[in-house]
């Protein structure tokens, strides 16, 4: 199991082009895929899941992988997360 | 379903209301209602038999809503970039297997479809308070437009609902797919708030030959549900809580209904002249392969009519050569020797076509019947194959809907032609000489209908579209009601026309519209030089006695008459209709 924590930087929050992201990167990986929210956990490759988090600007989540790519799973989707989705911060 | 179960009780008293008449007979049966509030169960379980039918449903919901997206999807311009994302994520939610998967085990756990995707949606939002964010809370809540997609789809694809062979069915309107399964459970009646005499659920109930009742003003919540109905699909008579006196009027009426049926039974051995001689063929139409032995019973030529787009509504997709040409075959081969009529799919309009995103404005106005057949030339061709294929007996022939242009049936024609060189080629036999008859259902094709009638085998006048077209009014809209009537004297000119332009090249003419078996156009329609009649098994013989008990002669006079009458009031009058 491999785990990071990102944080969510972009102004307008995870909403639903973010969310889309997350799960088309995730689809990539063989790993499970987890975001964890407040002890709240959701799969990252269901974008309803990952819509419902509801996650704002500032929000911490911690990404969590298990399998055969886990630690670039959850390298390259906390960065993606970090990175503010390329929108305004 | 939840059911209230009404006590009868005598204290109860009879309400009696009124509708359109729409499908004759008569029936004593319980109110089964279904109204728009319980379309939608939240905690409906299901038995353990139906979860594989409820599985398909879901997966067929899911793909006529991808469909739907992928369709918008192809329609916004690059520029709406937004627009786009936002379908591209409805797109990904609705691929969402882990979702769906959640679904599908609420429905595996005895859950109904609705049910499922319900409660299912609902437990997302129980994240929803996660954070304070109002914008983001909205965009989450989107989901909710894709929960009630997802649930007006599965309307579309026909609700389960548990009636029984004492139902009486009481609702708002009903599709045919609704009717194929209410006539499986054995229902004994039909009460409907809205729908024309003409809609397609009004035709499926009389060839069914399920007594029904239209146009009923709030029945949904004048009705109770479970309550003791009488319905009198003759005179669009409802009773509810009938008194003693009611049922035994009615049970009297019963019983004569009975006895009158087994009269017209007789009828079946005698012709179909009139007294002064003139043959009329009588031809019925037919929904599906069960009325052909209806069909046989009354012992008419032949199948008049065969819809087949409802093989469409039937397998849910478009069928293939081979399923089409089995079931051409099997309805060909039962028939014989007499014939078959096989009008190619008529889809557009008010009817069901699954998979095809039309997005008309006007689809009565839109790509339909022979439209759509030449738009799409792999289905027409596959039709054409299995219809030659299947007429190696030589006792069928094909109509084609929706004339407009002379070009039109040209280019079927000749798609037809090659259809039957490539056949040749292989050495498969087929009826070389098939007739191909052209349906005159619009204005345009009456009034060129001597150009026509040049490169057809027959006419077949489709006086439901012929009199919607001609008077402007959709015959399946309530609210003009009154415009639609195919005994206008503008359609009577029309008939009169087609008539003209087939007999001049010796073409048989055909009616197969609801007017063939209007009780009181009969005489009208003889006298007007109609060769043939296509109606309903159901009602096939008490046309065969009302021909019986005409005169030819008189009928020229009576048809001369209507012609020069200026309304539909004039032509009402002339031929004792009463409104």
């Amino acid at each position: 199991m491999s785990e990071k924590e990102a944080t969510v930087v972009n102004r307008a929050g995870m909403h639903t082009r973010p969310a889309a992201m997350v799960v088309q990167m995730a689809a990539k990986y063989k790993s499970e895929i987890y975001l964890i929210r407040d002890g709240f956990l959701i799969n990252a490759k269901s974008i309803i899941g990952v819509m419902t988090l509801t996650a704002e600007r500032g929000c911490r989540l911690i990404v969590r992988a298990e399998g055969p790519d886990e630690d670039n799973a959850v390298k390259s989707i906390a960065e993606l997360i970090d990175s503010g989705f390329g929108e305004a911060i | 379903m939840i059911r209230k179960t009404i006590q009868y009780s005598k204290k109860i008293p009879e309400q009696a209301l009124d509708g359109i008449p729409s499908s004759p007979g008569l029936a004593f049966g319980r109110a089964f209602i279904i109204s728009p509030d319980n379309i939608i169960i939240p905690d409906e379980k299901i038995d353990e038999s139906r979860i594989q039918e409820e599985l398909n449903r879901f997966h067929g919901a899911l793909h006529d809503l991808e469909a739907e997206l992928n369709f918008i999807l192809s329609r916004v311009s690059f520029e709406s970039y937004n627009v786009q994302t936002i379908i591209q994520a409805d797109l990904l939610i609705v691929k969402d297997d882990i979702f769906n998967n959640t679904v599908k085990n609420t429905i595996l756990s005895g859950y109904s479809s609705e049910s499922a995707i319900i409660k299912e949606f609902d437990k997302q939002k129980s994240f929803f308070n996660l954070t304070d964010d109002r914008t983001l809370r909205e965009r989450a809540a989107e989901i909710d437009h894709i929960k009630e997609r997802l649930l007006s789809f599965l309307r579309k694809r026909n609700i389960y609902y548990p009636v029984d062979e004492q139902s009486v069915v009481v609702a708002q309107s009903l599709t045919p797919a609704d009717l194929v399964h209410f006539r499986e459970a054995g229902i004994k009646g039909i009460i409907t708030e809205v729908g024309g005499i003409t809609s397609h659920a009004s035709i499926l109930a009389r060839s069914f030959e399920i007594p029904a009742v239209i146009g009923v003003t709030n029945a949904t919540e004048m009705i109770e549900h479970d309550s003791p109905l009488i319905i009198d699909g003759y005179y669009g008579k409802i009773f509810c809580n009938p008194k003693q006196k009611t049922i035994i009027e009615y049970q009297l009426r019963k019983s004569k209904e009975d006895l009158h049926r087994t009269e017209l039974r007789d009828l079946v051995k005698l012709a179909s002249k009139t007294i002064d001689g003139r043959e009329i063929k009588l031809y019925a139409n037919i929904d599906f392969m069960e009325d052909i032995e209806t069909s046989i019973q009354v012992a008419s030529e032949g199948i008049g009519l065969v819809r087949t787009e409802n093989m469409i509504i039937n397998l849910k997709h478009y069928p293939n050569e081979e399923e089409q040409y089995n079931w051409y075959c099997e309805l060909a081969d039962r028939i014989y020797p007499a014939s078959v009529t096989i009008r190619v799919f008529d889809i557009g309009s008010d009817k069901y076509s699954e998979g095809i995103l039309h997005h008309e404005n006007n689809p009565a106005l839109g790509l339909r019947g022979i439209r759509f057949l030449l738009s799409r030339p792999d289905i027409f061709e596959t039709q054409i194959r299995a219809i030659l294929r299947a007429s190696r007996n030589k006792n069928i022939k094909m109509m084609i809907p929706m004339i407009t242009h002379k070009s039109e049936a040209d280019r079927a024609i000749q798609l037809i032609e090659k259809n039957k060189k490539e056949l040749k080629a292989k050495h498969i036999s087929f009826d070389e000489d098939i007739s191909v008859g052209l349906m005159i259902e619009t204005p345009a094709a009456a009034l060129i209908a001597d150009k026509l009638a040049n490169i057809a085998s027959f006419f077949s006048i489709g006086t439901n579209d012929l009199a919607q077209y001609t008077l402007a009014a959709d015959r399946t809209n309530e609210m003009v009601s009154d415009i639609y009537n195919p005994l206008h004297p503008s359609v009577l000119q029309l008939i009169k026309l087609s008539v003209e332009a087939a007999q001049k090249y010796h073409l048989p003419v055909s009616i197969c519209g609801e007017l063939a078996g209007h009780a009181g156009a009969t005489a009208l329609l003889v006298g007007l030089g109609v060769d043939e009649l296509s109606v309903s098994p159901s009602i096939l013989l008490e046309l065969k006695h009302r021909i019986r008990s005409i005169n030819y002669k008189d009928s020229v006079r009576i048809a001369q008459a209507a012609l020069q009458c200026t309304s539909y009031d004039e032509v009402r009058e002339l031929l004792n209709i009463k409104n």
